[in-house]
Order: C-alpha cells, then structure tokens, then sequence
C-alpha cells in the first residue's frame, strides 16, 4: 500500500500516526503540506529520518517548489507528476488525511 | 475601541485558502485607515518563505505579494521566533527585510510580545 500524507508535520499529527500503522518496506508519500517534513532542521527532522530506517520515502517536486523548499533530507527520493502516477499505478493507496 | 487590527496568520500557503483570504483581507482593511498588524506564528511563517513557486500548481506566489501590501497601508508584519526556530528558518529565509524606517519592516518577535500586540488590538482576525 502507498500511504499519502498531505499535513504539515508541525501542526498535525498525521505523520506520526501513519509510521505507526504502516508496515515497513511500505511506502510513503508526501505532498501539499506534507512535503514540510522533509525539509532540513525542523522540528519534525527525526521523524522523518525515523522513517527512512524502515520505508521508502517520496517527496512530490511540485509541491516542494510551490512552498520555496530548496533543501531535501538525505535519501528522501523526489518525484514529478510522472513519478506520482507510477507510484499510484504500482500501489493500492491509503489516503492518511 | 482600539482601531488596531491584528490578522493572525497561522497556516502553510498553498495547502488551503486561508493564507490566500488573509492576504486578501489585509489589503481590505488597509485602506480603512485602520491600524493593521499582521502576525504570523505557526505554519504561518512559511508564508514568508522566499523563493516560492507555485507555478506547477498553476497558483499566484503569496511570496511574492507581502511585499506589496504598503501600497494598502500595511506595513507592521511580525514573526514569531519560536515559530521560525521550530522550522530551522531564520529571518535570512524570509522575503520583506526592508527596515521599518523605509516603510515597512518585519520583526521577529517572542511569544510575550505575540500577546501583548493581540492583547491591544480591538479584533483579531485568524486565517
């Protein structure tokens, strides 16, 4: 399954809630305000990092550039529309709103 | 009652309308001639962020628009530090740094100050 997460970490707890159901090796997708978490030194950091021990973690471009995040967390894999809809294509989809 | 008008800011761009609607308010009560601060806390602050573009989401960049808000007579933008610190942002990161004496300024202020500027206002208008 590829959980989607669309929430600022810094306000929700939507992230958090979602690497505690999710199975590892799982995927998780960020977008729209969800892309905050993986921006560098905030609060949110370790959570993150946290979730690249056991899940690949995606990233979508057009969100990123929308809110000014030039900087990404290491191992966060980037992806464009393209991307998005492969990952849609190859995975059933939890939306974790 | 006060004329002074405080617009808390407190959510991210883009993810909602809110940030759009606050932009769009203070420019309504700027030419009121009312007295209008604008606070951001919270994901409020990334509203600020430079270098937004939101093109790709074929959406106008709200980055871009805080700087013109003097010409509407608003010209008092603070920012909590708490806030930014959380984020890993500084005030470097942020787009107005004009000084105040050219007009228009932001501010980074603490939470005790956040208070006393809702505090004095005669309404607060949450976005």
């Amino acid at each position: 399954m590829l959980y989607m997460v669309n929430k600022s970490p810094l306000m929700h707890n939507n992230l958090e809630t979602c690497l505690r159901i999710a199975p590892p090796e799982e995927p998780i997708l960020l977008y729209e305000d969800g892309v905050y978490a993986v921006a560098p030194g905030t609060k949110a950091e370790a959570l993150v990092r946290q979730a690249l021990q056991s899940h690949p973690v995606y990233a979508l471009k057009a969100d990123l550039e929308a809110r000014g995040l030039r900087q990404c967390i290491e191992g966060v894999e980037i992806i464009d529309y393209d991307g998005f809809v492969a990952l849609v294509e190859k995975h059933d989809v939890v939306p974790w709103l | 009652m006060s004329n002074k008008v405080a617009v808390l800011m407190r959510r991210a761009p883009y993810g909602s309308v809110y940030t759009a609607e606050g932009f769009r308010s203070m420019m309504g009560i700027g030419v009121f001639e009312m007295d209008v601060r604008v606070i951001f806390v919270d994901d409020g602050v990334y509203a600020l962020v430079k270098g937004q573009d939101p093109s790709a989401l074929d959406m106008k960049s709200l980055g871009d628009g805080f700087p013109m808000l003097p010409d509407f007579e608003v010209t008092k933008f603070y920012v909590h530090d708490l806030s930014l610190a959380e984020r890993g942002l500084t005030k470097d990161d942020l787009v107005l740094v004009l000084s105040r004496s050219e007009g228009m300024g932001v501010e980074v202020v603490d939470s005790a100050t956040i208070a006393r500027l809702l505090t004095e206002s005669g309404a607060v208008l949450p976005f």
